[in-house]
């Protein structure tokens, strides 16, 4: 008995930080009720005070985050790892960001659980980067899921807001139940739910073909979590979602869901001992590098020219949120060939060249910073009666707000891969990491990957500079100063944002040395 | 503390005018904008004080001869942009030896320079612009005298470029000063291509360019030339190019006389400290790659005597008081390269073809600023008018003036035991020396003969200058009002500071070999034995100052009829000589005009052809993108079949690869 507590107690020591936020979900979902009379009216205000709270939630656990650093593995269900300790840092970092985006847009009454609803997501994707189990991953992926349809409903209950829940919440069962198919065939397939043990039964298996079972487990999997990657062709709830959602949703929908996707494939197909035994034809490898380099092609550039043709500013959001999970998966893509051939060709790759996880999870941070910045920007430079929609709304905005205009563009440049800026730097480094790869013989392929990243980087430029363009260059359209609001709460985010964007252009290294020693 | 200095104070250098430039430009546009002035004088003396400090920090054990092996280069890294993978990007300081020599020139110059503006700018509209383009100037300066790679040099290069685009172009609403501007920033441009090129050329070869690497390891070298016997010379012509375009050689020396139409303090700096010495910089820190390139080192010294003496033979007849001081300088940045040049003349020569090169652009930097302040002066005292044809007799009205710049030219001349006199005779012995023995013996004697003709007519067009200027009846021009005032204390006293200089610090650091014994640290630099007194060159030398002042005092102060004959009689050659030798107009009609055509051809190829192509491809997306789009129509069910759709292909494509490699 006293084993099976100290078991517990050691499991839960490695998900401290997600118990801190559930255990704020928990209080503000039972107190929120108590606040709210019986016409559904609370107190003005209340929302400042909910924020304030999940401010505090969030930095609760940033404290516990930063006291429990990495510990070595075990068979346990749960692991803590550089990986978990990075998108732990990551998710508490932007969850701030978004719960300052969020501030305002849900009205005092139902303040409290939507925020609550935040708190949960972000303490599902930690338990997705934390989870060492078929079971614990999939719960995990349910608590960013669940929850993401309240957040998306909550705030505005019209009917464009209902209809982009609806389409979300259908789409994204769907994907769930792909995924759970998956799951059950890779455990048909090594007998065990524990990530360690399938993939320790990978390295076992003494049969030198590839197992069907593992390979429908992989397609699965991936078209599963493709969906929240938005990759295609599982991408098409993104523009309809982010047009019928708050603001503040989408900005959460752009990038919470990738962080866990990412993280759900990173956990599934790259075995965390280091790869020795990587090369076996029995993993997920052989059957997943080659539908990714598909999808992730079509990805990038279904995105971008779907963007192209954008003229609501959110849908264009959508799809270039779109096709950066494509340059983000050339990074995936490339990390996975490189541990995949561990065991034998790595002497002759040059021992410093551009991890692709690295350069994933670096462009992952960045890329968090730049699109909760251009949210953060849309909702501050919104007018009392119409957010912004079009880019009418945004035309002139560099005589009516210069600041925000200039804000934007920052952050648009960043998103177009310009220097100053972090954007420039993360997409250098997954083209390097995909160029470096293609060196290697016989794996020209990647050589590909990287002409065609830098051929979608040009095409995004176009429409993000459009946007600037229709900034700075033309008029405004009935626009006066007087119906502009202050959003305190959304500035400072963008200021953040703005601090991220051109701090790791200016100091990579502040990112990179810890994303350094996640990978092997 | 000391320890703190030692590691610290590369950045201090450079940081100081950093600072001084971001307060003027924050702060300084709004609140003071009369005291603009202030923090780059602050920062200027802070980053010379560091400089002289740099001094005792490379060269710990005092500037004795006999200590080689304490010699050491000091390195900081100050900024590590990146360091992914294969991509290194440090901002690396390193200084040496020559570094601090050149620092303490830059940083002394430019703060008297600075200290002379104060008062000569006063009243300007744009007066804290031109102290945030100053500072911004030297700190360019510095930071490229203290770069530690090719690549942050080539930076900085380039920075020094646009900053003395900004103060050539000062007073951009006069057509003349935007043209000049744009002229010395397009000719640089020229030169740069080449030092890029040769950047591009010694990584391509050493896979480093890393000055510490590539210099002090001679061992890399040879077994670069053991390889590739031929590649120095290709980097040393290419790294020559952007020297020819930065030092205003010929061909491209056409850019330094039309910087005149900045302010002159701006001149002053240019012509003196900055900018022209970078690229004599440039090749003297290269000389571990010149020494095995004799073929570029005898290019160097060629173009370094044909721009010596078509300068001088430019400067001769120029009215424009500047402009001949403009020719003076193009002129002596020739024998600094026909010293550097010299290296090709023997084994033992490189290290003091070196040294006296440095040394001549150290003297020069004191006395060519003296003599570019007191112009200045003439011009604030004349009210902008600097036509020598305008006025003349000033040496009353103008005492201090005349006397500092009668200092300053004195030194330019080579009159015995003052500064030029010191560095120029070295030039001519090593010149002589080179002439002497080698393979190469007879073309460095003409060279030196070159150079023996140009130091006559050095000391006969200064003191023209000096003659017209100051002697003769009094006469001042209209804009001039009444009475003339001479320089207020602000600028007397940089005048004087550098007047002294000019007249002392040859002799205080030439015939004692302080200079050269310090330079001799520098990592990299061959080793030579002692350097002998060419008492020869010094007679003539003297001969040749004294006389071509005496010329010069014959045809202006006492028979001034004679120079009338003179011009009628050799009408053509004068002309000729006014013009600077048509190369302005030759370059205008033979080389920009058929590059005009070439791009009015462009133009049209691009307007027509590549954008029509270009419209061609923009048409692509749309086409794409209206496929989808029906498939984007709303509707859930869609949706979640084509996601269905997408995965069965998934399936049979990965399941149809996996029966296939079965």
């Amino acid at each position: 008995m006293n084993a099976a507590i100290q078991q517990l107690n050691n499991a839960f020591s490695l998900i401290a930080p997600e118990a801190v936020l559930l255990a704020a979900v928990c209080l503000i979902f039972f107190a929120a009720p108590f606040l709210v009379n019986e016409r559904g009216e609370a107190p003005v205000g209340l929302r400042h005070r909910w924020g304030c709270l999940s401010l505090l939630a969030l930095l609760l656990a940033s404290c516990v985050w930063w006291q429990s650093p990495p510990v070595t593995r075990t068979l346990g269900p749960f692991v803590l790892d550089e990986l978990t300790w990075y998108i732990r840092g990551l998710t508490l970092t932007f969850g701030a960001i978004l719960v300052l985006l969020h501030w305002n847009q849900a009205d005092d009454a139902r303040s409290a659980e939507s925020h609550a609803c935040l708190l949960a997501i972000l303490a599902g994707v930690n338990l997705i980067a934390a989870s060492n189990d078929l079971v614990g991953l999939f719960v995990a992926l349910e608590l960013v899921s669940i929850p993401t349809y309240l957040f998306l409903l909550l705030p505005r209950r019209d009917a464009p807001a209902q209809e982009a829940t609806l389409k979300y919440f259908l789409l994204s069962i769907f994907s769930s139940a792909i995924v759970l198919f998956g799951m059950s065939y890779l455990y048909g397939a090594t007998g065990t739910t524990n990530l360690s043990g399938i993939h320790a039964a990978f390295s076992a298996a003494s049969d030198h073909r590839a197992n069907p079972l593992v390979a429908v487990a992989t397609v699965m999997l991936i078209a599963g979590l493709g969906f929240r990657l938005t990759a295609v062709p599982f991408h098409f709830y993104a523009p309809d979602v982010f047009q019928g959602a708050p603001t503040s949703a989408a900005a959460m929908l752009s990038f919470v869901p990738k962080i866990a996707g990412f993280v759900a494939l990173l956990r599934l197909m790259v075995p965390a001992t280091g790869a020795e035994q990587a090369m076996n034809p029995w993993t997920m490898t052989p059957a997943a590098i080659p539908l990714l380099w598909w999808l992730a092609v079509a990805t990038m550039f279904v995105g971008n020219l779907m963007a192209l043709m954008q003229t609501d500013i959110r849908r264009l959001l959508a799809y270039s949120s779109v096709s950066h999970a494509g340059y983000m998966m050339v990074g995936l893509i490339v990390g996975m060939a490189h541990e995949h051939q561990k065991a034998d060709v790595l002497a002759t790759v040059s021992p410093n060249s551009v991890s692709g996880i690295g350069a994933m999870l670096f462009y992952l941070a960045v890329y968090g910073a730049m699109t909760l910045g251009t949210f953060a920007v849309l909702i501050a430079a919104a007018r009392t009666d119409k957010r912004i929609e079009s880019f009418d709304d945004l035309s002139g905005l560099s005589r009516t707000r210069p600041a925000m205009a200039l804000l934007l563009a920052i952050f648009l440049f960043s998103l177009a891969g310009l220097p100053p800026t972090a954007g420039f730097l993360g997409k250098l480094n997954l083209f390097f990491a995909a160029w470096s790869q293609g060196t290697v013989e016989g794996q020209e392929s990647y050589k590909w990957l990287a002409v065609i990243l830098a051929i979608n980087a040009a095409l995004g430029a176009w429409y993000y500079l459009k946007i600037i363009g229709v900034m700075f260059l033309r008029e405004p359209i009935n626009r006066s100063q007087q119906d502009t609001v202050i959003e305190t709460p959304s500035l400072i985010a963008a200021g953040l944002c703005l601090v991220g964007t051109l701090g790791l252009f200016f100091l990579p290294g502040w990112l990179w040395v810890p994303i350094q020693s996640i990978m092997p | 503390m000391t320890n703190w200095l030692n590691e610290n104070i590369l950045w201090l250098i450079p940081a100081a005018p950093l600072l001084a430039c971001l307060w003027i430009v924050l702060v300084g546009q709004v609140i003071g904008r009369k005291y603009a002035h202030r923090p780059l004088v602050l920062g200027l003396a802070v980053s010379l004080a560091a400089s002289l400090y740099l001094l005792t920090v490379v060269v710990p054990h005092g500037f004795g001869h006999d200590e080689h092996e304490s010699s050491h280069s000091v390195m900081t890294t100050v900024y590590q942009w990146i360091k992914i993978g294969t991509i290194d990007v440090p901002v690396t300081l390193r200084a040496d030896a020559m570094s601090a020599l050149m620092l303490t020139m830059v940083t002394s110059v430019s703060l008297l320079v600075a200290i002379f503006a104060s008062s000569y700018m006063k009243g300007d509209p744009g007066y804290p612009r031109f102290f945030a383009a100053m500072s911004l100037f030297v700190f360019s300066m510095c930071m490229l005298v203290l770069a530690g790679n090719f690549l942050l040099l080539f930076v900085f290069w380039e920075a020094v470029g646009l900053c003395s685009y900004l103060l050539i172009g000062f007073w951009f609403h006069k057509p003349s000063a935007a043209a000049a501007a744009k002229k010395a920033f397009v000719v640089n441009r020229i030169g740069d291509f080449g030092l890029i090129l040769g950047i591009f050329l010694i990584w391509q070869t050493f896979g480093t360019l890393d000055f510490a690497a590539l210099f002090e390891s001679p061992k890399l070298i040879d077994g670069i030339l053991a390889g590739q016997p031929d590649i120095l010379h290709w980097i040393c012509i290419l790294l020559f190019i952007g020297a020819v375009g930065k030092s205003a050689q010929f061909p491209l020396q056409v850019w330094l006389p039309d910087a005149m139409e900045g302010p002159t303090p701006v001149s002053a700096l240019i012509h003196a400290a900055t900018m022209v010495t970078a690229g004599v910089y440039l090749v003297a820190r290269c000389t571990p790659f010149f020494v095995h390139a004799p073929y570029v080192q005898m290019t160097v010294a060629g173009i370094g005597a044909a721009t010596a003496l078509i300068a001088a033979i430019t400067a001769l007849t120029q009215y424009d008081l500047k402009r001949v001081l403009a020719y003076s300088t193009v002129s002596q940045l020739g024998y600094m390269f026909m010293s550097l040049g010299a290296a090709g003349g023997g084994e033992g020569l490189a290290l003091h073809a070196v040294t006296f090169a440095m040394f001549h652009m150290f003297t020069h930097a004191f006395f060519k600023a003296v003599l570019f302040l007191s112009a200045g002066s003439v011009m604030h005292a004349m009210g902008d008018v600097i036509d020598m044809r305008r006025f003349s007799g000033l040496r009353k009205a103008l005492p201090i003036t005349h006397w500092t710049f009668l200092a300053g030219a004195l030194a330019l001349a080579g009159v015995p035991l003052l500064s030029g006199f010191w560095s120029k005779d070295e030039i001519l012995a090593v010149l002589a020396a080179a002439s002497r023995e080698g393979e190469h013996a007879g073309f460095y004697g003409i060279i030196l003969a070159i150079a023996l003709l140009t130091s006559l007519m050095t000391a006969f067009y200064t003191f023209r200058a000096y003659f017209m200027t100051f002697w003769g009846e009094e006469k001042f021009p209209e804009e001039a009002g009444h009475h003339p005032h001479d320089a207020p204390p602000a600028m007397a006293v940089p005048l004087a500071i550098l007047a002294v200089a000019a007249l002392g610090i040859g002799l205080m650091t030439g015939p004692t070999h302080l200079y050269g014994h310090y330079l001799h640290h520098t990592p990299g630099l061959p080793h030579a034995d002692e350097f002998p007194i060419d008492w020869l060159m010094m007679g003539i030398s003297s001969i040749l100052a004294a006389v071509g002042i005496g010329t010069a005092y014959q045809l202006y102060v006492v028979s001034p009829k004679i120079v009338e004959n003179l011009q009628r009689r050799l009408s053509l050659a004068y002309q000729a000589s006014q013009n600077g030798l048509y190369i302005d107009w030759f370059g205008y009609k033979f080389i920009a005009a058929p590059l005009r055509g070439l791009a009015a051809i462009c133009e049209f190829v691009d307007r027509w052809v590549i954008d029509a192509l270009v419209d061609c491809v923009g048409f692509i997306p749309g086409l794409f993108g209206s496929i989808i789009r029906p498939i984007q129509n709303g509707m859930v069910q869609n949706y979640a079949a084509v996601m269905m759709l997408g995965l069965v292909v998934c399936l049979i494509s990965v399941l149809r690869v996996l029966v296939e490699t079965h």
